[in-house]
C-alpha cells in the first residue's frame, strides 16, 4: 500500500476515534459525566490555556523539567561514557543498573519529600534521579556503537586523538545520543508529572490530579490532551533530527 | 596485585550500602527522620508484619491481574500488528509516537472511571505494561527468518501448522523479553497508582506512613517493593536464559532493523 494510502488510513482512524468521542456521550451510550464529548473538551482547552494560574503552573513545570534535564543528562552521559570506556568499572556497575531499571523509582518519592520538602527542589531532584539511569545506559550504548574497525583505520592513517574524537566518535555516537536524549526527555517529563501529582502545591501535574479528584472531567481531559500533544511534538522533533543524523552512520 | 572480581566488588558494594545505612544515622551524621537505621527499619517491618503482609497481598493481586491483561492484550495485538503488513504500517509508527505520552497523566481518568479500589490500579497498570509486551511481540514476529516459513510452506505445512510450529517457537524469546519489561512496568504501575490515590496496598502504606513522618515504616515498605521487583526480574531473566537456545535458532541475523532493537530496549519510565 502506498505511503499516501497509509496516511489516509491513519487519518480516517483518528477521525473515527474523535467521532466516537463526540457521539458516544452525546447519544447517551456512555455517561457524559465520565467522558465529556469532544466538543466540550476542546473549548475547555482554550479556556484553561487562558487562565493565568495555568500559565503559572506550566511555567513551574517547564522550569523543573529544564533544570532536571540539565542536571541528569550531562552527569548521566559522563558516567555512561566512563563505564563503557573502563571495562572493570563497567563490569561492576552494569548488572546493577539492570536491576535498578526494573525497580519503580516512584517508591523513592517519599524519601525525596523527607529530604527536600515538596517544593521545586524535590521535583527537580526526583526527575533527575528517575532520568539519570536511562541516560547512563544509553550513553554507554552510544560509546559501544563506535565500530572498532573505524577506530583502527583512523589510527592507522595517523589521526590525532582530537581527530579520532571529532571524526569517528562524535559522528558515530550522535544518532544514539540523540535517541538517548529523546528517551531521557520522556523519562524526565514522566518524573516531573509523577512528583507533581504525588505531592505538590503547583505545577500542571498537580492541576491535573486535582481536576481528577474534583471530578472536573472536561478540564481533566483538556489537560491530558495538552500534555500529550506537547510530549508528542517534542518526541517527533528529536526523532526527525535522529533520522537526519543516522545518514552519517552508514 | 590482582583486582578482585567484579562480582565480589558488587557484593562488597551492597554490603557497604547496608553498613552505611546502619552507621550514618547511628553516628548522627544523618537525621533519623531522613534515614532510619537498617535495624530500626527491619524491626518496624517485623512488628507490623501482618499489616505489610495484607498490603502485599492486595498489591500482588493487582499486579497479577494487571499482568494478565497486559500480556494477553499485548500478545494478541502485537501478533496482529506484527503479522499483518497493513496493520503494521498503519499502527507501529503511531504506537511509537504515543510512547512519548506519560501514561501517568491518565491515572486521574482511571480513578474517575473505576473508583479508587483495585479496579483502577489493575486498569492503569495493565495499560502501563501493555505497550512493551505489544511492541516486542510485534518485533518478535516480524524478525522471524523468512526461510523457516518458506521451508515449512514448501513441505506443505498448513497455516495453523506454520503458526504453531514456526511462528510461535521462533518468536518466544523476543516475546519473553517483552513480558519481562511489561511485568516490571505493571509492578511500577500498581505501585505508582497506589501511591497517588488509594486505600490499600504497599504504595498506600508507604504514602500514609510518609504523611505521619514515620520513616522506619516508610523504608520498610520501600524495602519490600525493592525486593519484590528484584525477585520478579531475577525470575524473568532465569526463564529467558533457559529459552536462549532458541534465540539464535530462528532469528534473522543482523536483519532486525534499528527500530526493532529500540522498541525491545525501551525501558520503563517512573
Amino acid at each position: 500500500m502506498s505511503r499516501i494510502g497509509i496516511i489516509a488510513v491513519r487519518f480516517a482512524l483518528l477521525a473515527a476515534v474523535l467521532a466516537a468521542w463526540e457521539l458516544l456521550p452525546r447519544l447517551g451510550i456512555v455517561n457524559a459525566m465520565l467522558l465529556p464529548p469532544l466538543s466540550d473538551v476542546v473549548p475547555m482547552l482554550g479556556d484553561i490555556l487562558a487562565r493565568p494560574k495555568v500559565h503559572e503552573a506550566i511555567g513551574v513545570s517547564a522550569a523543573e523539567f529544564a533544570v532536571a534535564f540539565v542536571i541528569a543528562v550531562p552527569l548521566g552521559t559522563a558516567i555512561g561514557v566512563l563505564s563503557a570506556e573502563n571495562e572493570y568499572f563497567g563490569e561492576i556497575f552494569k548488572p546493577m543498573l539492570f536491576y535498578v531499571f526494573s525497580v519503580p523509582k516512584s517508591i523513592f518519592l517519599p524519601m525525596f519529600i523527607l529530604v527536600f520538602g515538596i517544593g521545586f527542589q524535590q521535583k527537580v531532584a526526583y526527575a533527575a534521579f528517575s532520568t539519570i539511569f536511562v541516560v547512563i545506559m544509553s550513553a554507554s550504548a552510544a560509546v559501544e556503537s563506535v565500530k572498532a574497525e573505524h577506530l583502527l583505520v583512523a589510527r592507522s592513517y595517523g589521526a590525532t586523538r582530537r581527530q579520532v574524537l571529532t571524526r569517528v566518535y562524535i559522528p558515530s555516537m550522535t544518532p544514539v545520543l540523540l535517541e538517548a536524549l529523546r528517551i531521557s526527555m520522556i523519562f524526565n517529563f514522566t518524573g516531573v508529572m509523577i512528583a507533581e501529582m504525588y505531592a505538590s502545591r503547583t505545577g500542571i501535574g498537580q492541576m491535573i490530579s486535582s481536576w481528577g479528584e474534583n471530578f472536573q472531567m472536561p478540564q481533566l481531559f483538556a489537560g491530558v490532551i495538552l500534555l500529550a500533544t506537547v510530549a508528542i511534538i517534542f518526541n517527533e522533533t528529536i526523532r526527525w533530527f535522529e533520522t537526519r543524523c543516522s545518514a552519517w552512520r552508514t | 596485585m590482582k583486582r578482585p572480581s567484579p562480582r565480589a566488588v558488587r557484593w562488597m558494594l551492597i554490603a557497604a550500602i547496608l553498613v552505611v545505612w546502619e552507621a550514618l544515622p547511628r553516628l548522627g551524621l544523618v537525621a533519623e527522620l531522613l534515614l532510619p537505621p537498617l535495624s530500626k527499619t527491619l524491626v518496624a517491618l517485623v512488628n507490623a508484619w501482618p499489616e505489610y503482609m495484607s498490603a502485599l497481598f492486595v498489591t500482588l493481586y493487582e499486579v497479577i491481574l494487571a499482568m494478565l491483561i497486559a500480556c494477553g492484550a499485548g500478545i494478541l495485538v502485537g501478533a496482529l500488528v506484527g503479522g499483518i503488513t497493513l496493520l503494521r504500517n498503519v499502527f507501529l509508527p503511531v504506537f511509537s509516537s504515543l510512547y512519548a505520552v506519560p501514561i501517568v497523566i491518565l491515572y486521574p481518568v482511571f480513578t474517575a472511571w473505576f473508583g479508587i479500589g483495585s479496579e483502577s490500579k489493575v486498569a492503569f497498570a495493565g495499560a502501563y505494561g501493555f505497550f512493551p509486551v505489544m511492541l516486542s511481540t510485534a518485533a518478535g514476529i516480524r524478525t522471524i527468518d523468512e526461510q523457516l516459513l518458506l521451508a515449512a510452506r514448501s513441505m506443505g505445512a498448513t497455516v495453523p501448522q506454520q503458526i504453531t510450529r514456526v511462528i510461535i517457537p521462533a518468536s518466544i524469546p523476543t516475546v519473553l523479553t517483552g513480558l519481562r519489561l511489561g511485568g516490571a512496568l505493571t509492578i511500577i504501575g500498581v505501585v505508582v497508582a497506589e501511591m497517588l490515590t488509594s486505600a490499600a496496598g504497599i504504595g498506600y502504606l508507604v504514602t500514609s506512613y510518609r504523611t505521619i513522618l514515620d520513616s522506619p515504616h516508610v523504608f520498610a515498605g520501600v524495602l519490600m517493593i525493592l525486593i519484590l521487583s528484584v525477585l520478579f526480574d531475577t525470575a524473568a531473566r532465569a526463564i529467558e536464559r533457559r529459552t536462549l537456545v532458541w534465540q539464535t535458532a530462528g532469528r534473522r541475523e543482523r536483519a532486525s532493523s534499528k527500530e526493532d532493537k529500540a522498541t525491545l530496549a525501551m525501558p520503563a519510565p517512573a
